[in-house]
């Protein structure tokens, strides 16, 4: 059986991700080994990132998840005007 | 049988031909190169000759087989039927004689296709066509040249039209001409052969995969980098500097990339002017920028102005820093403690002088090389006026010290040392054991890190008589290309050195007199602590040396150009040293891929890891 994780944005939305998937960011690894309410709840909030943000975030989560042990990895795509915002969130984010 | 003979008088023929021409004396206008044609023989008509011969030799080939085939002789052409009709002994002799001839062949045929086959590759290359595209047709030719081997091979062959069993799941089936042989002998069912092409196909993919794995592998290890997805900050960070220009300010991005986008940008040589001022900032303590070469006058005086409570300033390759700067960061940078330039050949002895004369009594760190205006008077005020609070000093490349008291002088004023460089002095005479054993007199105690590479006119006199006296706390050493060290200066320092707990970073590069007894003795007082080691071109060392390496923490070692070191070296390094994750073996030729390599060490240098 797969566990889920629900990351919230600052606008509200909703991502439910497979914690697979969740744990490749070192932040959301050590929220969710720790004794945090998070832990419990399976719910992040991430005040951080608007939804836009998250998806990408999230996208980039399972595209590391999915050829973390292929060869044949195609190019992960950033939109420019997004790239320093991903920058600080995958900063806090450590992935 | 008649055939052989006629061809020799065949080449025989055309000189003679040409010679009589001459005799006749009719000669049309001739380059040298049609002389020297005519010299060797070579014609027109000695070609076309020698194309017939080729022509009729092929079709030799053809009717022999025809031959043994027996019931498909109605195939072949009426000029084999002439053949056929010779006297019987003569028939027998020849295809004796052919079928040795046919061995010989085919060998040559083997050697002739292998070179045809490195020919082509070499011309594909050089047109610079896909890589996957050049192995199909490879691969396609390798597999008809098969293929045209098992025909011959085969008792009958198959006319289209007719009927035949399936090699594979019996079926009968009607022959045509795009039904494709089993590898077992046999036709397959057109149903069958589908399947096998698709076979062959998912065949050839699955070799390309591999290919591009070992591909990239290969390039990985050249960059020293595990094969792994890119994190999301190198991705956005690569985009980022993709854009630079339009990128007005980094938010909040934390202090480790701001440091990897400065690294990045100075790589890509894109550190200017624009740039610069992304990296300007009041709360900023201590910049490093490490290609400024595209810095002005004007970017520099930013750096002061935005950034007044710098204390600790790394420009290197600064060639533009300009003296009005030197002198307004004298006057402007008040907490200024350590800097370090490299290559600031714009400053003359005068701003030198004044910088050091008001900052002289905090700085406590100076890193200065590759300058030429630096000379004998300027190194004297600077030990004046920082001598006593120094903790840092590298001097590296300064062609402008000329004098060798210019070094003597240095055991009067500094007395703090905790790192010390001297390398690559004008002259190797000036840097003398005397000059440095006193210095380490003064020093030693407080001395971690010594760098001396280049400043070879130091002997074992200062090993035994300046570091094992005195350097009871040195942790790293660095003595490249010093090739008066030898064997047993190495054995004199390291033999009971008690006081010194052992090294962590020792760089022995191009130190051409150790050998074996040298390093085995360094090995067996500082092979625990030790965690970085350079033996490059230590060219006498053999495997004893090896044999003694036991360094638990080892974690890099650089055996380049070490002849002794080969795939069993490779193997018990990898055994002895069970942290070491990268090992150097440039110019060692007896590494191969056959090497047996321990799990999570990275062997780099080894020609069978090509691109």
């Amino acid at each position: 059986m797969t566990e889920y994780i629900t990351l919230v944005s600052s606008d509200g939305f909703e991502f439910i991700i497979s914690k697979d998937a969740a744990m490749v960011s070192g932040t959301i690894k050590n929220m969710l080994s720790s004794t945090f309410r998070e832990t419990e709840e399976r719910k992040i909030r991430l005040q951080e990132m608007d939804g836009r943000l998250l998806n990408k975030v999230v996208e980039y989560l399972y595209y590391n998840n999915k050829y973390k042990d292929s060869v044949d990895v195609p190019e992960f795509n950033i939109p420019t005007e997004m790239a320093l915002e991903l920058l600080v969130a995958s900063d806090f984010l450590d992935v | 049988m008649s055939r052989r003979p006629l061809k020799y008088r065949s080449t025989d023929a055309p000189p003679e031909g040409a010679e009589a021409e001459d005799q006749r004396g009719i000669r049309g206008p001739s380059s040298a190169l049609t002389e020297f044609l005519r010299q060797q023989g070579i014609n027109a008509e000695a070609i076309r000759q020698r194309h017939l011969r080729r022509l009729r030799g092929e079709e030799g080939d053809g009717e022999e087989e025809g031959q043994g085939d027996g019931g498909n002789q109605g195939e072949n052409g009426g000029d084999n039927e002439d053949t056929n009709n010779d006297t019987q002994e003569g028939g027998d002799v020849a295809v004796s004689g052919n079928g040795e001839q046919d061995q010989e062949d085919e060998e040559k045929d083997e050697e002739e296709l292998q070179m045809r086959i490195a020919a082509r590759r070499k011309r594909r290359a050089a047109a610079g066509k896909d890589d996957d595209e050049y192995t199909d047709s490879d691969e396609d030719e390798l597999g008809s040249d098969e293929e045209s081997a098992e025909v011959r091979r085969r008792p009958r062959r198959r006319v289209v039209g007719e009927e035949e069993t399936c090699a594979q799941c019996f079926n009968k089936f009607i022959v045509n001409v795009y039904t494709k042989s089993a590898a077992t002998g046999g036709y397959l069912c057109p149903d069958c052969t589908t399947k096998q092409l698709e076979n062959e196909r998912a065949m050839k993919r699955n070799q390309m995969l591999s290919r591009k794995k070992r591909q990239r592998l290969a390039a990985a290890l050249l960059d020293r980098q595990d094969l792994k997805i890119p994190t999301l900050q190198d991705l956005a960070i690569k985009k980022v500097t993709e854009r630079i220009e339009d990128v007005e300010q980094f938010g909040d991005i934390g202090s480790l990339n701001m440091k990897k986008i400065a690294k990045i940008l100075c790589r890509n040589r894109s550190l200017d002017d624009n740039t610069l001022q992304l990296f300007l900032d009041i709360k900023n303590e201590k910049l490093e920028f490490w290609d400024c070469s595209k810095l002005t006058k004007n970017s520099y005086e930013k750096i002061t102005s935005y950034c007044p409570n710098v204390k600790d300033l790394k420009l290197l390759m600064c060639g533009r820093l300009h003296n009005d700067n030197l002198n307004y960061f004298t006057s402007n940078l008040h907490h200024l403690t350590k800097i370090e330039l490299d290559g600031p050949f714009l400053i003359n002895n005068d701003t030198w002088r004044n910088f050091f004369e008001n900052v002289g009594d905090r700085l406590t760190g100076l890193k200065i090389s590759n300058t030429h205006r630096f000379d004998d008077e300027t190194f004297k005020t600077f030990l004046e006026k920082c001598g006593p609070n120094l903790t840092e000093l590298k001097l590296s490349r300064l062609d402008g010290i000329k004098e060798k008291e210019s070094y003597d002088l240095m055991p009067v004023y500094l007395t703090k040392l905790e790192s010390l460089e001297i390398s690559y002095p004008h002259e190797e005479e000036q840097v003398s054991d005397s000059a440095l054993i006193n210095l380490l007199s003064i020093n030693g105690e407080t001395l971690h890190t010594l760098v001396l590479d280049g400043s070879s006119g130091l002997t074992d006199e200062f090993l035994v008589n300046g570091i094992k006296p005195f350097c009871v706390n040195l942790r790293s050493l660095s003595l490249s290309f010093l090739d008066q060290i030898t064997s047993e200066g190495f054995v004199a320092l390291f033999n009971e050195w008690n006081s010194n707990l052992g090294l962590n970073e020792v760089y022995l590069r191009k130190c051409f007199s150790l050998g074996d007894e040298g390093i085995i003795e360094f090995l067996l007082h500082s092979g625990q602590s030790l965690v970085e080691l350079s033996i490059n071109s230590v060219k006498d060392l053999t495997v004893d040396t090896f044999q003694i390496m036991k360094c638990p923490n080892l974690t890099y070692l650089d055996t380049g150009f070490v002849r002794a070191v080969d795939d069993v070296v490779l193997e018990l390094i990898g055994k002895n040293c069970p942290q070491l994750k990268v090992l150097d073996c440039y110019g060692n030729n007896r590494c191969t891929s056959k090497a047996k390599i321990r799990e999570g060490l990275k062997v780099i240098g080894r020609q069978s890891d090509t691109i």
